[in-house]
């Protein structure tokens, strides 16, 4: 076993979450012999508990602890206590991501100096540019192992679910068709194998051909003497001394038990949900209304991406199933554009889904049954389907609050997560929807069906980033503007959504956290 | 632990409930292959059964794979059940002159649930069923032309992922 630190350490950094943003944080801090204790709430598994198996996945690694799904939005009605899709476990989502790694574009970080104010967004540029940014894309690349330059892998082969796709794609007239870039090997790289296209990504790689701080990041920190993590420990609030500097972490463990870990610095890294529901629980009378929430921003500004999905069947069997699920990408719409009708882009990135959850996610509100809604079930094995990533403005109402007398099982209050959609998400999902389907259309789909939104998975904004602190959570570092040894190292500090899935920008700004707290130790700051 | 997805049973639970895995001879006939609740209460089992066969018709499927998910909501819902399986024999009678299973067209049979399809009853067997039923792995390849789980194979590598020839066009 790894490294164990006292409780009573007050030199170690506590890291809350082991996912995309915490086990990045935990390994490089590790290796620059910085040491932490990673606090999850969830448990330990090994890659033989990962089984090709949707509903076995789902219900043996989701987050289920009770949730409020608010908004108008259908997905109040359809799933009413599962808002979003994130994992409970060591390595947080990372064991259920797809794989999708693309950059954000540079025009995305200075959103609101490109388009200006729009009404009833709550828009911002990022404090930080792309040109900041990209030596950190390159070393997240070549850490994960996306396929592309940084790494040198190939691009994968396009299966035959995006075959289809791109056909059609090409004939509407695009020309930005990719298989990737992925973090999943195409051949065997930082000790991990080639990806055998089993087609189960989102249930986690047996393989581990994918990357995940499961089986990467989190046992090397460990395994550096640096890092210790303790699975089954929900953090519960963080403390802070007189001068209002956070100072230890209230957690229940596995049996139970509250623990309190003393704390050199904490970061907060529980995904857009739990990120800002443990501030707003650490209130005080230092900070009645939360830790780092002097702008009244900690929970505001929850963006899911504007997405949609749309399934086509063709003339003869596809098999979607059978390779990568996330397999190729269409970035033509991923430009500014206003043109269009709406601003930000989106990419359009084919999926699959195994019959199992189709059957489910097809129509999951109550109509969702019938003869026809069979017949497409019998025609499984010819569908292709798309996903449309899309930019979703920030919206001050749109976020995580605490409702008021229901509690989960450690007590706290339970998080009401409210969604509603800003007029120009449902443009660009519109719009959107309407390319997918002429791209079917154009590659002889039988029909083309529109499938509703499923709980979220990309979850992002809800402690952002801001160049001034009445404007948001943190600084350009991640670090809070109102406590200078919090940081917020997860998907939460995202400023804006991008048309592009988050992990590869969370796991930049990890590592380039970590440069950043280990330079400010070294002045003694921290 | 609240579940916003169906049903909280894993699909190896309902199964060893159900007997379906243990289900053997080929000889027996189809209602000896019920499990045991649908055999000790065949009037009850039918009527579901239409219910669940018009909520996702598939001809081809045999009534048990229909039961099997079923069978937990008996253990745990049976009163909901009973009541909502009355009451729309009770709207059958009064727009067809018959129980519901008796409605020989299955466009009113469909009619008639669309007007119950809000309800808790009609939600709690087509959000069992939409789970249980296309989690069964015996009727996927054949039914649906789902392959399931491919680790064990080394996956599609060399069998298919990427073998298409777009020739329909
Ligand atoms: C099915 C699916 C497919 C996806 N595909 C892609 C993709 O292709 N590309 C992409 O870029 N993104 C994808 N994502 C999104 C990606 O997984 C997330 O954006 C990313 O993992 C978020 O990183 P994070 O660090 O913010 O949180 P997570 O990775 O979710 O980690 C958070 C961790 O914190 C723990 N935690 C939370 N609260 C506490 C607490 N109070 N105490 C202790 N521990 C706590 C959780 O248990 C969890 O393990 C996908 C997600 C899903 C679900
Ligand atoms: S398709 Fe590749 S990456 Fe995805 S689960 Fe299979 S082996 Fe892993």
């Amino acid at each position: 076993m790894s490294t164990r630190f006292e409780h009573d350490d007050d030199g170690v950094l506590v890291i809350i979450g082991s996912g995309a943003g915490g086990g990045t944080l935990a390994h490089a801090l590790a290796r620059k012999g910085i040491k932490s204790v990673v606090l999850e709430a969830g448990k330990r598994y090994a890659l033989e508990d990962i089984e090709n198996d949707e509903w076995a996945m789902f219900e043996k690694i989701s987050w289920l602890d009770e949730r409020i799904t608010a908004g108008p939005r259908q997905l109040s009605e359809t799933f009413p206590n599962l808002p979003a899709w994130i994992v409970k476990g060591v390595g947080g989502s990372t064991i259920h991501w797809a794989g999708v790694a693309l950059r954000f574009q540079p025009h995305e970080f200075r959103l609101h100096s490109e388009v200006g104010d729009i009404a009833g967004a709550n828009l911002l540029d990022w404090p930080i540019s792309y040109e900041e940014l990209e030596p950190y894309y390159v070393q997240a690349e070549r850490h994960m192992g996306v396929t592309g330059d940084a790494s040198g892998m190939p691009l994968h082969d396009w299966n035959n679910n995006f075959m289809v796709l791109a056909e059609g794609a090409r004939r509407v007239g695009y020309e930005k068709l990719r298989a990737g870039p992925m973090a999943i090997n195409t051949r065997p790289y930082d000790d991990r194998p080639q990806c055998m296209q089993a087609g189960f990504c989102m249930q986690g790689c047996r393989f581990g051909a994918k990357w995940s701080t499961m089986y990467t990041d989190i046992p090397r920190a460990e395994a550096t003497g640096y890092c210790e993590v303790r699975p089954n420990a929900m953090a519960l609030t963080i403390e802070h001394d007189e001068r209002g500097r956070v100072n230890a972490v209230v957690y229940a463990d596995a049996e139970g038990n509250l623990q309190r870990q003393r704390a050199r610095a904490v970061c907060v890294a529980g995904n857009s949900i739990e990120s800002p529901r443990l501030l707003l629980n650490s209130h005080s009378a230092l900070f009645p209304d939360g830790l780092a929430n002097s702008s009244g921003q900690v929970g505001r500004n929850y963006m899911t991406h504007a997405t949609a999905c749309v399934f086509a069947e063709m003339p003869k069997p596809v098999n979607m199933h059978r390779g990568t699920t996330f397999a190729g990408i269409i970035s033509d719409e991923a430009r500014l554009d206003r043109s269009r009708g709406f601003v930000g882009g989106y990419t359009l990135e084919v999926m699959s889904l195994g019959l199992p959850f189709f059957a489910k996610f097809m129509d999951p509100a109550n109509g969702g049954w019938g003869r026809d809604y069979a017949a497409i079930l019998e025609k499984y094995d010819h569908l292709s389907g798309v996903w449309i990533c899309g930019e979703d403005l920030p919206m001050e109402e749109n976020g995580i609050t605490l409702h008021d007398s229901r509690k989960d099982q450690y007590g706290l209050p339970v998080p009401i997560v409210y969604k509603g959609d800003h007029p120009n998400d449902e443009a660009l999902r519109r719009h959107g929807q309407q390319q997918a389907r002429s791209c079917y259309e154009a590659v002889g789909a039988v029909r083309v069906f529109d499938v509703p939104d499923f709980p979220t998975s990309h979850n992002v904004g809800t402690n952002r980033m801001s160049a001034r602190p009445e404007d948001g959570v943190v600084n350009q570092w991640g670090q809070a503007h109102d406590i200078d040894n919090l940081f917020v190292s997860d998907g939460s500090q995202f400023t804006s959504s991008g048309a592009e899935n988050p992990t590869l920008t969370i796991v930049a700004l990890a590592l380039r956290q970590a440069d950043h707290i280990a330079e400010r130790m070294s002045r003694g700051e921290l | 632990m609240p579940l916003a997805i169906g049903t909280t049973l894993s699909r190896r639970r309902f199964l060893t409930l159900t007997g379906v895995l243990a289900a053997g001879s080929l000889a027996l006939s189809a209602s000896t292959l019920w499990p045991r609740w649908a055999r000790a209460e065949p009037e009850l089992a039918t009527r579901l059964l239409r219910l669940g066969r018009d909520i996702y018709p598939h001809e081809a499927i045999a009534d048990r794979y229909y039961l099997a998910p079923l069978t937990p909501l008996l253990g745990e819902q049976r009163e909901l059940i009973a009541a909502g399986l009355d009451d729309l024999d009770r709207r059958a009678r009064a727009a067809h002159g018959r129980d519901y299973a008796a409605v020989d067209s299955a466009a009113e049979r469909e009619a008639l649930l669309r007007q119950i399809e809000d309800g808790e009853f009609f939600q709690a067997v087509r959000n069992t069923l939409v789970v249980g039923l296309y989690d069964t792995p015996e009727l996927w390849q054949a039914h649906f032309g789902y392959e399931g789980s491919s680790w064990e194979q080394g996956g599609y590598v060399g069998r298919g992922y990427n073998d298409l020839v777009i020739d329909w066009l």
